[in-house]
This record gives structure tokens, C-alpha cells and sequence, in this order.
């Protein structure tokens, strides 16, 4: 059973967390904890044990969580995002959860090209990727318009999942019949593992994730080179392409309501790709429309920025200030304070190359500096920039940045 | 060409049958002799049954045999041509929704000049009283496949008798688990677990035979 | 943990079945003990409840087994078989095993259309139902021919699963997940309920199941009705598929082998309604063949022969003796030893409607004037004729056919 201290330690965690997107000062500086592929090597487990066994990768989770503790629990099992799936099936809300959130077993059964895991596409220590490719052809963009929903379901899914490439077939409804039963034998396995957490006073929160619509296009049909053409040659076509894309991402992120998400997750990409002019004209207005439609529903959103989002920092003051948490990766964080202080709840601030290649006087003396320039007014969560450490990061790094955490982090 | 079509009809020569029946029921009284004809041969095919030469492949085809002669047959009879000795409500009770049972028995029963008023499968206990009340029946044939509807037979002769329409009518149960035990304990008067004593039973409870 | 005297219990239980099979005096005669509807009746709960709710159906089998013990566990009545697509998933044989039960929650998933079940379909205190309709057409005989697994895949299966109607849909994708997901959780239960029947001292035996290829097609495919015609009208057609269905009906027979199950369960339907010689032209040929290939791989069969058999007794003498058992609904188990005594172990002997309808003293006569002629020599095991005694039948029916088994049945 879960003690009444712990009980008690997930509030703390959870209220600390909350502040901070609320622009508060909690009691110490929330902190999101070091993950990655260094979990599993600090279990002595290879990535591939990770991502496949389920009891392992609990196991070397839960180990690392004692050691380190932060305000946020790490997740075992790495999971890639299919989308196009669960844009497939979002009519069946039951089912969105099954195709979307894709491990090693669950690959295993569906054969999804997009992604590569460690022990079969990749070596066995390799992490979990993504590899885009153009699965849709520009002549298809009227297609996708008229109907994405149909048009994934009934053109990109056969064409990006190996198990599912004739759906009218035998095996098709067998690899559905061999998910659910994947699926639900990873629940069991699931509850027992987030049960150990909450003795370790960790608050659970489910996410919702949304996608900004040109993301979508850009990564799971078009491919990023093409869809840089197409911008160009087709641009209303990809424009209404977006368009009739929102409604349905958005109906996937909502559906997390009914289990009590409040929280969404948009992991941006295409945003470094773009000058102002086309990010603009083509990714914001979506983006944008999706953050505030959550929101209208009252959700907010943690908007992970990857690479430099420099040039596009101002277009989030259209936002209305408590919106939601922006994550950078490149961007620095105290550039982005000057100009959301008081706006947006900021999140990131520790480059993984630091805390892989620093020495621990060094990563301390770097967080001191970071938290000290970051902490005054509230509204900043620490992070790394991107949450994954590889296998050979050094233990003694990581636990200074912790230790950074506990000496400089209190308000 | 009376005795032809009795034999075929017997012999299970489906298209010799219904080809000497069509022959026949353009001739001048040819209906009432094709009606008369195949009740003969399904009172045969009955008896053959019943002494253990035809087995229950031959009552079904037998019955489709006589439903598929009867289409082109009652429509050239004149109302009073067709004679009944006796109306019979029939349904599957209860709980139970099979109906190859009751179906085999109601062509059977048909063919020997019973009307027969089929009440369906899944029969609530009311609908029988309620049907009874309005086609006055002499007989009320009771039909189950599955155990359960041991019960439900018993419940069903219970609400007639309530109903105080016991003792206006004769019961027969019917049905692959029924026997004179189950007969005994639901209070019926007859039971048969294959149509062709079924409805030699029922003609002796109609005073027929 | 089951304590060591239940396990010796269990073996002890085991051994006396095996000894009858195998011809064999016992220490007493083997008693399949009596379930169906009643044991739900006993334990105060709706048919519904005991077929859609496991707990409360676990909880009902275990008070009537501490109540009635037996040498078999009485599995009730809370399913019914779904041979169509256990064939249609032959070659997936990892799920074909799942689609050999269909109970209420299965049901509510697929949609089946000839299986009624209490609380939906029928009323909730009735039993479960099989009912066969036209699903095949007779002109469609030689596509049934050319490749059965395929036909009913492609064709009989949308027919009879409302929820696979569309077999290329996403509806139909989601019904099998989520029939993944219902079976994956109903397997952790029924392991669960194995080892609470082992506490009680019975060994949960897996079984195997075939049908003979002429009651497939008549209960399955073309219903009874049609097929009789058939029988005249397509004589050869039907006996060519027939002999296109046995292959296939073996080898998902065959597939409980890889389950440790040693024996196969064999329900007739289509014999009592055979004449000799239709049923040694059309049914009995495919169904010898299926009973001697499974017997060359190690499997026995037990055969329910329901209805009246007498016509046919004579050949089940064509099969080699110690075969298995023969399953006797109607035909007198008297005469059934006089023929086969020596050859086959006989199982049957209770009229269900006398434990209905009769009375303790009688049933007490009636059970040891059954023993003094069906025991000696053996190769006898003592069975209600049909697996189902309703709701109503009386308690003290029941437990004085179980007194007179422990007073008249010991060797």
C-alpha cells in the first residue's frame, strides 16, 4: 500500500509542478529528472531489454527513480507516437490509445515503418527512432482534404503498417486480435508498475498529445524535404491540407478529457525548418487554433519547441499569458524569460551535451548560475533541453545535477 | 396417376412428385385429389417413421415436399374443400427460441388436417392464453429443444390453468428432452419427442383415431 | 496453494476416468457430476450474470463443486461454439484457440448472429443458444470446395459477425482488438479459475473439439432444413465438401495438442436425423476418418450422440477398441453395452428429465439398478444424457443421484 508520506510527497511534486505552469514560486524549483537511455544502462539492461521486456524495464525504471528522485516520473517502455494511426481510428476512442502508442511488443505485432527499435532494425543498444518517408503523393493532397480521417485509415495505414497492409485480410484483423491482447497484458503488467511509483511518491498524470497539422504532413506524409517543395509548389492545397487536419488532431488531443488529462503535449518540429513569413502563413495558424481550442476545453498544452525557435518567440504572446508550458530545446531559456516572463511557464535550460561531457564542478557551477538567473518570479520548470541521456553519460554528472537541484532550487 | 403421385411422394422422388401433382391438380377435381394424395403419403411417411424405416431427414423432406405442392394446391380449392378435424395453437415456450422442431411437427400435423395456429419460439406464457382465448383451440401443442424449457412448459400449463382455460383444452408437449416424466411433472396430457407420434397422439386427443 | 491431500484428490479423480476410458474397472464409477443452468440457480444469481460476469460465475462453480463434488469439474453452460471462425482463423494459430468459446462479453464484442444469450437476445434467467440459419447459399457449394478457409473468412464470417460484416473496415479492425483485449483479460481469469477448481481437487483438462464435417456444414452453414435437401438434391457436391472440410476440422482439432489436450469433443447433431444409409454415404465417412487420424496422433474422441443412435450402433465397431468414449443422449446405455462392451467406454445413463421431474426414492432405485447393470466389467462413466440441468430442477433430485453414486458406485 502506499504510505501516507508518500501520499503526502506526490502532492508536494504535483503542487510544485502546478505552481510553476500557474507563473508561481513553489517551495524548490520543479525538476523533471534526467532520463533516457541511461536508465537501462544504470540497470545494466540493454535498450533493447528496455523497449521489449516489460518486468526489466520496470525494474531498471523503479531503480533509477529511488536513486535519482524528481518532481516527474520517468516511463519504461519507450513508445513512438503513430498518429496517422490514431488519426485513423479516432472515431473509436477505445482503440486511438492501442495504435498510437507504439513499444517493442507492440512493433513486433504491427510492423509500423516509421519506426526502428533497438534489437531489431538497430543494435541493441541503439535508442528508439522515427524515420519519416514520403507515404503520400502530392496528386493525394485532395484526398487527404476531403476526408484525412478515410484517407489515413483507408491509404497510410496500409501503406506504413507491415501487419495491416490488406485490411481486408485474415491477417490484419489477426495482428488487431494480437494488440489487444498485447495491449491489455501490458496494462496488468502497467498497473503494477505505476502502483510502485505512487509508493515512490510520484504523482501519475496521463498526457494527451496533439500535433500541429503541418507536423503531421511533414513527418508522417509528405517527408520534410518534399513537403519544403510543396509549401512552395502547392501552397494552398498544403494549407487546406492543415486545415482540414485540425479538427480531427484536435478530437484525438480532447479525447484525453474523459480520463481526466489536463494536459496536452505538442512536440513541434517543422517550426526551425521555417522563416517567419512561411511559419506564419503555414504552421501557426493551426497550431495556434489547436492550443487555443484545448484550451477552450481546459486544456492546456506543453509546446516542445525542438531546435531554435529564435525567430518565431513572438508569436506566442498571441497566446493569453498561463496558456500553458513552452519547452525549449535550443533556444535559450533566459532569452525566452526577457519576453514570456509573466506570459508562459518556461521549461528546459540543461544542455544534454553538459551533463554527458562536464565534469560535476562544472554542471554545478552551471546550474547555480542557470537556476539563479532562472528561478526569480516563478513560472520555470528545469529540464533537460531534450530528455534523453545516452547509455555512457556519467553517473557522477547526473547526480550532481540532482544535488545542484537540492542546493540552489528552494525559493 | 393418383397412385403415382402417392408413390413418389413416399419414395421421396421429389420431382416426379411435384411433377404428377401439377399434372393432376389442373384435372377436373385434380385439387381436392393432390390434397387428399399427399395427406395419404404423409400419414406413410409418418408410419414409416414411426416403425423405424425413415429417419427425420425423410419427415423434412417430406414436409417441404408437401409445402412446395400446397403453394400451387389450396389456391384452386374451394373454402369448404379444406376440412380441419381440429385447431391447434402451437409455439416454442419461453426462453427457448428453436424452431426446427415445432416446424417439422406443424407441416406434419397440417398434412393430417389439424389448423394449426403457429404462435412462434420465445413464447411468453400470456401469449398463450391470450391465443387461446382467441382461436378457441382443442389442442395446444407445447414445443422446447433445451432443458429450460421443462420449466417454462410447467409455468406456461400453470398461467392457462389460472386462466381457468385448463379444462377447455387438450396439452401436448414436445421436443427432443421431453418424456413421460416431464409430461407428468408439467401437467400435460400427451408428450412425443418426434413429430410423427406427435401428431398421432394428437388426432387421438382430437378423438380422431 | 491447493493443500497435497486435494492434489492427490485430483489425481484420484483423474485416474478413475482414465481407468474407464481405457476399458478398465475403476476404484469407483467415474461421475461427470450434473451442471447447466441450476448451478447458477443454486448460487442465486440470473443466467446473465453467470455468463457475463466471471467472478460471480466462479464464485457459483465453486459452491455447487463444495456442495456436489464430482470426478469431472461441471464447466456450465456459459458459452457456445463459434467453429465458423475458429476455421476461418486456421492459419493464426495463436488466436483460433479464442474463438472456440464464445461467452456474453465475446458476444457483445462480435455480434454473432446465431448465438442468443441470457440478459440480451433472451430473457435473463434463460440459457444460452445456438441457432443456425441459411449463411451459404446452395450455389455457393464449390467456392466451399476450392478452399474452405478462405470462403468462410471471406464470406461466411461477415455474414454471421455483425461486427466483422465489413471485413476491411476500421469497425471491424477495432471489434478484433477489442475481442484481443476481452480475451487477454478472460485468459488471466481463467487461469485464475483453474487454480481455484485445483484447491477443490480437480485438474482442469484441456480438450480438443471437432465436429464431424456434415454438422458443420448442416448447423453452420446451411441449416439443417437446407441441407436435408441438399442431401438429394446435391448429393455430390455435399460429400465433396465434406471431404473439403475434414482436413481443416483436423487440424484445428489437432491444434489442442500443442494445449496438452488428449482428448477431443465430438458433438453430433445431424445422426438422428439420418437414415443408414445416408449417414454411412454422406456423414459417417468423414466423421471415422476425423476420429482415426486424431487417434493416430495420440487424440481420443469423445462423441455426444445426441437423439437416438440405435439406427447407427453397429458402426461404431469399425473403429479400433479403447478408441474413446461414446456419449449417450437417447439410446438405451443397456444396449449401448451390449453391442460395444469390450470395444468402447460408454458414458451417460441419467435422464435429465427424470432428475427433474422425479423424486429422491426413485432416483435412488433408479441410479442402482443403472450401476448393478453398467458397472461390471467397466468402461462405463456416469453422465446426466445432456450437459444442462435448468434452473428449477430440484436440489434434493440432485443430491440424491450424487448419495447414490457414493453408495452404489464403489467397485
Amino acid at each position: 500500500m502506499i504510505s501516507h508520506e508518500m501520499k503526502k510527497v506526490a502532492e508536494e511534486r504535483a503542487a510544485r509542478y502546478k505552481a510553476a505552469v500557474e507563473l508561481k514560486e513553489p517551495d524548490r524549483v520543479p525538476f523533471m529528472g534526467l532520463g533516457g537511455d541511461v536508465v537501462a544502462a544504470y540497470a545494466g539492461i540493454t535498450s533493447y531489454e528496455f523497449c521489449f521486456d516489460y518486468e526489466k524495464s520496470y525494474q531498471a525504471t523503479l531503480k533509477y527513480l529511488r536513486e535519482f528522485p524528481s518532481d516527474q516520473p520517468l516511463m519504461p517502455m519507450t513508445s513512438l507516437a503513430n498518429t496517422v494511426a490514431a488519426l485513423a481510428f479516432v472515431d473509436y476512442p477505445d482503440i486511438t490509445p492501442l495504435v498510437s502508442n507504439i513499444d517493442g511488443p507492440t512493433n513486433d505485432i504491427l510492423g509500423v515503418k516509421y519506426f526502428r527499435f533497438p534489437g531489431r532494425e538497430l543494435g541493441e543498444n541503439s535508442s528508439p527512432q522515427f524515420i519519416g518517408k514520403d507515404f503520400m503523393q502530392p496528386e493525394e493532397y485532395d484526398e487527404l482534404i476531403a476526408d484525412p480521417v478515410k484517407f489515413c485509415y483507408e491509404k497510410i495505414v496500409p501503406r506504413t503498417i507491415t501487419g495491416l497492409q490488406d485490411l481486408q485480410s485474415a491477417n490484419a484483423l489477426a495482428a488487431m486480435a494480437r494488440l489487444g491482447i498485447e495491449k491489455t497484458r501490458q496494462g496488468a503488467a502497467m498497473q503494477k508498475f505505476l502502483l510502485e511509483l505512487q509508493k515512490l511518491g510520484y504523482p501519475l498524470s496521463g498526457t494527451s498529445m496533439f500535433l500541429t497539422p503541418l507536423d503531421f504532413i511533414g513527418d508522417f506524409l509528405r517527408d520534410i524535404p518534399n513537403l519544403i517543395k510543396d509549401l512552395r509548389r502547392y501552397p494552398d492545397k498544403v494549407k487546406a491540407a492543415a486545415e482540414a487536419l485540425l479538427e480531427p488532431l484536435l478530437k484525438l488531443a480532447l479525447a484525453g478529457k474523459k480520463t481526466g488529462v489536463e494536459m496536452s503535449f505538442i512536440p513541434l518540429h517543422f517550426n526551425e525548418y521555417l522563416s517567419p513569413v512561411l511559419y506564419n502563413e503555414f504552421y501557426w495558424p493551426t497550431l495556434k487554433a489547436g492550443i487555443l481550442g484545448m484550451l477552450e476545453e481546459g486544456m492546456r498544452s506543453r509546446v516542445f519547441f525542438e531546435g531554435r525557435h529564435d525567430p518565431h518567440l513572438e508569436t506566442i504572446l498571441e497566446l493569453p499569458a498561463g496558456w500553458g508550458i513552452a519547452f525549449f530545446e535550443k533556444t535559450d531559456v533566459r532569452k525566452a524569460k526577457k519576453l514570456l516572463q509573466g506570459h508562459t511557464c518556461i521549461m528546459g535550460g540543461l544542455d544534454p551535451g553538459m551533463v554527458i561531457g562536464s565534469t560535476p564542478a562544472k554542471l554545478d557551477e552551471h546550474i547555480k548560475e542557470l537556476l539563479g538567473d532562472m528561478m526569480p518570479g516563478g513560472g520555470f520548470i528545469l529540464s533537460l533541453g531534450v530528455n534523453n541521456l545516452p547509455r555512457e553519460t556519467p553517473i557522477e554528472n547526473i547526480a550532481a545535477v540532482y544535488e545542484a537541484v537540492e542546493k540552489y532550487g528552494k525559493y | 396417376m393418383r397412385e403415382q403421385l402417392l408413390k413418389s411422394f413416399v419414395d421421396m422422388d421429389e420431382q416426379e412428385a411435384v411433377r404428377i401433382a401439377r399434372e393432376l391438380v389442373d384435372t377436373d377435381g385434380g385439387a381436392v385429389a393432390v390434397l387428399d394424395t399427399c395427406k395419404e403419403a404423409m400419414e406413410e411417411v409418418g408410419r414409416l417413421f414411426e416403425a423405424g424405416e425413415y429417419f427425420l431427414s425423410e419427415l423434412i423432406a417430406a414436409g417441404d415436399m408437401f409445402n412446395q405442392i400446397m403453394e400451387f394446391t389450396l389456391p384452386k380449392l374451394q373454402g369448404d374443400e379444406v376440412t380441419s378435424i381440429g385447431t391447434m395453437v402451437l409455439g416454442t415456450v419461453q426462453g427457448d427460441v428453436h424452431n426446427i422442431g415445432k416446424d417439422i411437427f406443424k407441416v406434419m400435423a397440417e398434412a393430417s388436417g389439424i389448423n394449426v395456429i403457429d404462435i412462434g419460439i420465445d413464447v411468453p406464457h400470456e401469449k398463450f392464453v391470450e391465443a387461446i382465448k382467441e382461436h378457441k383451440p382443442e389442442l395446444v401443442g407445447m414445443c422446447c429443444l433445451i432443458t429450460l424449457g421443462v420449466d417454462s412448459m410447467k409455468r406456461t400449463i400453470e398461467v392457462i390453468r389460472e386462466a381457468g382455460l385448463r379444462d377447455d383444452i387438450k396439452i401436448i408437449i414436445g421436443g427432443g428432452r421431453v418424456s413421460q416424466a416431464v409430461m407428468e411433472h408439467v401437467g400435460a396430457d400427451a408428450w412425443a419427442d418426434d413429430a410423427a407420434r406427435g401428431v398421432r397422439l394428437s388426432k387421438e386427443l382430437l378423438g380422431k383415431e | 496453494m491447493p493443500s497435497p491431500e486435494m492434489l492427490k484428490l485430483a489425481e484420484e479423480r483423474a485416474a478413475r476416468y482414465r481407468a474407464a476410458i481405457e476399458l478398465k474397472e475403476p476404484d469407483r464409477v467415474p461421475f461427470t457430476g450434473m451442471g447447466g443452468d441450476v448451478v447458477a440457480a443454486y448460487a442465486g444469481i440470473s443466467s446473465y450474470e453467470y455468463c457475463f460476469d466471471p467472478e460471480k460465475s466462479l464464485q457459483a462453480i465453486i459452491k455447487y463443486l463444495k456442495d456436489f463434488p464430482s470426478d469431472r469439474p461441471i464447466g456450465g453452460m456459459s458459452g457456445i461454439g463459434n467453429a465458423i471462425t475458429q476455421l476461418a482463423f486456421l492459419d493464426y494459430p495463436d488466436l483460433t484457440g479464442l474463438f472456440a468459446m464464445v461467452d456474453g462479453p465475446t458476444n457483445d464484442i462480435l455480434g454473432v448472429d446465431y448465438i442468443r444469450f441470457p440478459g440480451r437476445e433472451v430473457d435473463e434467467y434463460s440459457s444460452p443458444q445456438f441457432i443456425g440459419a441459411e449463411y451459404m447459399k446452395a450455389d455457393e457449394y464449390d467456392e466451399l470446395i476450392a478452399d474452405p478457409v478462405k470462403f468462410l473468412f471471406e464470406k461466411i464470417v461477415p455474414r454471421t459477425t455483425r461486427n466483422l460484416r465489413d471485413l476491411g473496415s476500421p469497425a471491424a479492425l477495432a471489434t478484433m482488438a477489442r475481442f484481443g483485449m476481452h480475451k487477454a483479460r478472460s485468459g488471466a481469469f481463467m487461469q485464475k479459475q483453474a487454480a481455484e477448481l485445483l484447491k477443490l481437487g480437480y485438474k482442469s483438462e484441456p480438450a480438443s473439439f471437432f465436429l464431424a464435417p456434415l454438422d458443420f456444414i448442416s448447423d453452420n452453414l446451411r441449416d439443417t432444413v437446407n441441407l436435408v435437401k441438399d442431401l438429394r438434391r446435391y448429393p455430390d457436391k455435399v460429400k465433396a465438401a465434406a471431404e473439403a472440410l475434414l482436413e481443416p476440422m483436423l487440424k484445428l482439432a489437432l491444434l489442442g495438442k500443442n494445449i496438452g489436450a488428449d482428448m477431443a469433443f465430438i458433438p453430433l447433431h445431424l445422426n438422428e436425423y439420418l437414415s443408414p444409409k445416408l449417414y454411412n454415404e454422406f456423414y459417417w465417412p468423414t466423421l471415422k476418418e476425423g476420429i482415426l487420424r486424431m487417434l493416430q496422433e495420440g487424440m481420443k474422441s469423445q462423441v455426444f450422440f445426441e437423439g437416438w443412435h440405435d439406427a447407427h450402433m453397429e458402426s461404431v465397431l469399425e473403429l479400433p477398441a479403447g478408441w474413446g468414449v461414446g456419449y449417450f443422449e437417447k439410446t438405451d446405455v443397456r444396449k449401448a453395452k451390449k453391442i460395444l462392451k469390450g470395444h468402447t467406454c460408454i458414458m451417460g445413463g441419467i435422464d435429465v428429465g427424470m432428475v427433474i421431474a422425479s423424486t429422491p426414492a426413485k432416483l435412488d432405485e433408479y441410479i442402482k439398478e443403472l450401476l448393478g447393470e453398467m458397472m461390471p466389467g467397466g468402461g462405463f462413466i456416469l453422465s446426466p444424457n445432456i450437459g444442462n440441468l435448468p434452473r428449477e430442477t430440484p436440489i434434493e433430485n440432485i443430491a440424491a443421484v450424487y448419495e447414490a453414486v457414493e453408495k452404489y458406485g464403489k467397485y
